[in-house]
């Protein structure tokens, strides 16, 4: 089973998928429709590169403080919280899903990037 | 409303942090034996505004777009580092280590509603 | 060639960079370990900017958007421009920031 069918299928999860660091490709499974997915693939793929620009520059202007590479990042909304880790997205329920657990499962299952992103 | 005191009794905390709006470092404590300096965590803080800004446009981007709500307004953005993973909520954050990341607990103490189930 | 930018008023230094962010060449008041730096910054601010002009066009359907031609960070001091793969730092009081962007949008071409 992969990431994304694992993570899909976690209780509160709306939908998970993948996008390419290029940004040409992203695949994904849940409640989301093709247009949506693929916004929210451009949107993930674009938060990830300024949180990635963003560690490098703390790790560069301060000392290696355990912040860099960058795995992830989470926004918490209202309803809603999308979580990353390397190029894995997924959305969750916020009052179904525990985002730890999801976190946990994207943590350990989710391969840390290495070099360019590409 | 948060303090810094309850944020540094969450598991594991290496730091809490309170933050202007435009990012700014406005007070925090730090956990002895750790990395983390009052610099470390004012470029933090303002990573987490520049980031809660740019999530705040594509909430309203996407809600407009698609009709599905629930993402604005921005309630809290987190950014998980090699090591250490950083929660934030509106003006005050908090630094724990990946492994030990509590964030229905940290959300909570940030004074954001909703933990889970 | 992008030397010759460093004869505008007010121009500090000027860098060009490669795709993957690697410095190309510089020139200015900077070393070698600050341009390398400063060539990264724009690599990866472009990035940035490009992302952010993707979903801008993408929520507003609104052409013209993207792909970005550049863009203009202004400190009190100083400010940083960068067109393509070429980025310059800049006096604010010295300097033209309308000639400034026009060369280095020219220069991007050549």
């Amino acid at each position: 089973m992969s990431i994304i069918s694992e993570l899909a299928a976690v209780r509160g999860v709306v939908a998970a998928g993948e996008y390419s660091y290029r940004g040409d490709r992203f695949t994904f499974e849940g409640q989301l429709d093709e247009d949506k997915a693929r916004m929210a693939s451009i949107m993930c793929r674009a938060t990830t590169m300024a949180v990635h620009m963003q560690v490098d520059m703390m790790k560069g202007l301060g000392r290696d403080c355990g912040c860099a590479p960058a795995r992830g990042w989470v926004v918490r909304g209202a309803r809603f919280s999308v979580c990353v880790i390397a190029n894995v997205f997924c959305f969750v329920d916020n009052e179904a899903a525990s985002l730890n657990e999801v976190l946990e499962l994207m943590r350990d299952k989710v391969p840390h990037q290495e070099g360019e992103l590409v | 409303m948060p303090d810094l005191d309850s944020l540094m009794q969450l598991d594991g905390a290496m730091a809490a942090f309170r933050f202007s709006d435009k990012g700014e470092l406005l007070e925090h404590r730090i956990a002895p034996g750790n990395e983390l300096t009052p610099d470390i965590l004012d470029l933090l803080c303002h990573v987490c505004v520049a980031n809660m800004a740019i999530a705040t446009m594509q909430a309203r981007g996407w809600e407009k777009m698609t009709g599905m709500g629930g993402f604005y307004p921005i309630q809290g953005f987190s950014m998980v580092g090699f090591e250490w993973t950083a929660i934030t909520g509106d003006g005050w954050g908090v630094v724990v280590p990946n492994a030990r990341a509590d964030f229905e607990a940290a959300w909570a103490a940030l004074g954001q509603q909703g933990g889970g189930p | 060639m992008i030397k010759r930018l460093l004869a505008l008023d007010g121009v500090l230094v000027v860098c060009q960079f490669r795709d993957d962010g690697a410095l190309v060449g510089g020139y200015g008041m900077m070393d070698e370990a600050q341009m390398a730096g400063l060539a990264k910054f724009a690599h990866d601010y472009k990035r940035m900017v490009q992302g952010n002009a993707d979903q801008l066009s993408m929520f507003t359907q609104m052409r013209g958007w993207t792909p970005p031609g550049g863009w203009l960070v202004r400190g009190p001091a100083r400010s940083v421009c960068s067109v393509g793969n070429l980025v310059c730092v800049v006096d604010n009081a010295e300097a033209s920031l309308n000639e400034i962007m026009q060369q280095l949008t020219e220069a991007a071409h050549w």
